[in-house]
């Protein structure tokens, strides 16, 4: 537990260190809402329905540029090796990594829905929707941060990590939308949509936590 | 036990050059005649109908090659063989191939049936979703050379978590949409001519798919030997 802790602690402080990373992430959702207004003419009352799909697929592509960062430095600094050297398990060095990615993440999506809130006019943080928003998140950055100790090693990471991870993330992207449709009191079917989002991320968790020793061991 | 085991299959696989071609060969011959002219004519859809001795076949080959990814992928992590990684990646090819041939029939079936090419519907959707997903594999995989063991383990876990994801899918999937045709075949609702022909192409097409996977798997093996040797031969000329 202390050498989760000890990860969390050292990433936060390297995240707030390096804060352009996580700058840019965060001034790029920004953009993308913009580029979403102009595209779309989300002005007026029909903008409510178009929503959820704008708020995702922004956290989606904001969370997988975050996340293509998690061990770019830690390699190119040569830090990621004598990690992986300490006597501890690896599954908690992972949880450290995910850990800080999420509260990150949640940060800059906090501030996306308030900028969403005040540019559409629309009523939108609620606890509901937070707490879709939370375990969406946790399921995504769950998924991207294992994808992510590839990137460290390939040039073409960048483009590469989305490839891989946008498909795994569909059934992500899909219930959180009609989620947070829900949340909006919105139309969303009559699916579980709530349930499935946890299930994925149970399952992503699940799944990223027993795979990463294998991934990272040399 | 587990060595009787083992011999067998190795017995078993010793036969393959001498077993898979001409019995391929003869089924899928067989296939095509029954599927061109012994099945009856579908009195709704016509001739395009044949397709589906293509179609159904096709997608049971993917999801086949995508669980010997699986397979292979498991045993690369659990054994460190680089030869499961040569057949992990033959098979992700041949799926991806299976997958695309799936795809495109449906498409050719869907626009006189259907009245188009392309439907939101949850089986095309999921199917596009698994194509995709074993694309990005090949090309995750193919961004090292056949050597880096890192790079195969890599992919072998994102061959995992994939193959995983695949039931949330086509669950995701179809909460979102439906409109694919139910399957009749087991219900037994499909004319016993039909039925025959539609048994003998999947027998022909699934064992086409293991010849495929074994001739790409050992390809991929003779690369990675061939490139071993290469780098031995540069690594001599250098000193």
């Amino acid at each position: 537990m202390s050498a989760v802790a000890a990860v969390l602690e050292k990433d936060l402080r390297l995240l707030w260190r390096h804060r352009s990373g996580w700058l840019s992430a965060a001034t790029f959702a920004a953009i993308s809402l913009l580029v979403y207004a102009f595209a779309f003419d989300l002005v007026g009352d029909e903008v409510r329905p178009l929503l959820p799909g704008v708020l995702w697929v922004t956290f989606l592509f904001a969370g997988t540029i975050a996340c293509s960062r998690a061990f770019t430095d830690e390699v190119e600094q040569g830090t990621f090796d004598a990690l992986l050297l300490a006597p501890v398990p690896r599954t908690a060095l992972y949880a450290g990594k995910v850990l800080a990615n999420c509260l990150a993440l949640l940060a800059v999506e906090v501030a996306v829905m308030l900028l969403a809130t005040i540019l559409f006019n629309q009523t939108l943080i609620s606890p509901v929707l937070l707490l879709d928003v939370t375990v969406g998140t946790v399921g995504y950055v769950s998924l991207t941060t294992l994808l992510s100790t590839l990137g460290a090693r390939v040039r073409a990471r960048e483009v590469l990590l989305p490839v891989l991870s946008l498909p795994l993330l569909v059934p992500l992207l899909i219930a959180g939308v009609r989620a947070t449709d829900a949340a909006l009191e919105l139309p969303a079917g009559s699916a579980p949509w709530t349930l499935l989002l946890v299930v994925f991320t149970l399952w992503s968790l699940i799944a990223s936590a027993l795979l990463f020793p294998l991934a990272v061991e040399r | 036990m587990t060595r009787l085991v083992l011999q067998t299959t190795k017995w078993i696989y010793g036969w393959r050059w001498l077993v898979l071609p001409p019995v391929v060969g003869a089924l899928m011959l067989a296939m095509l005649v029954g599927a061109v002219v012994v099945a009856p004519r579908e009195v709704v859809e016509g001739e395009v109908q044949r397709l589906m001795y293509i179609h159904v076949p096709s997608a049971i080959s993917g999801y086949f090659a995508f669980a010997v990814v699986f397979a292979a992928s498991v045993g690369l992590l659990w054994t460190r063989d680089m030869r499961f990684d040569a057949v992990a990646r033959g098979a992700a090819t041949v799926g991806v191939l299976f997958t695309f041939m799936m795809l495109t029939t449906g498409a050719i079936w869907g626009k006189p049936i259907w009245g188009t090419y392309w439907a939101w519907d949850a089986r095309i959707t999921s199917t596009l979703i698994l194509f995709l997903l074993y694309t990005a594999y090949l090309l995750a995989r193919s961004l090292a050379d056949e050597l880096d063991e890192q790079a195969a383990r890599y992919s072998a876990v994102y061959a995992i978590v994939a193959f995983l994801d695949i039931p949330i899918i086509n669950m995701s999937v179809r909460w979102w949409r439906t409109l694919h045709p139910q399957p009749i075949v087991v219900e037994g609702a499909l004319p016993m001519g039909m039925q025959i022909v539609l048994g003998l192409s999947m027998l022909a097409i699934v064992l086409l798919t293991v010849w495929l996977i074994v001739l790409r798997a050992e390809t991929e093996g003779i690369g990675a030997r061939a490139t071993a040797l290469r780098a031995a031969l540069d690594r001599r000329e250098g000193e």
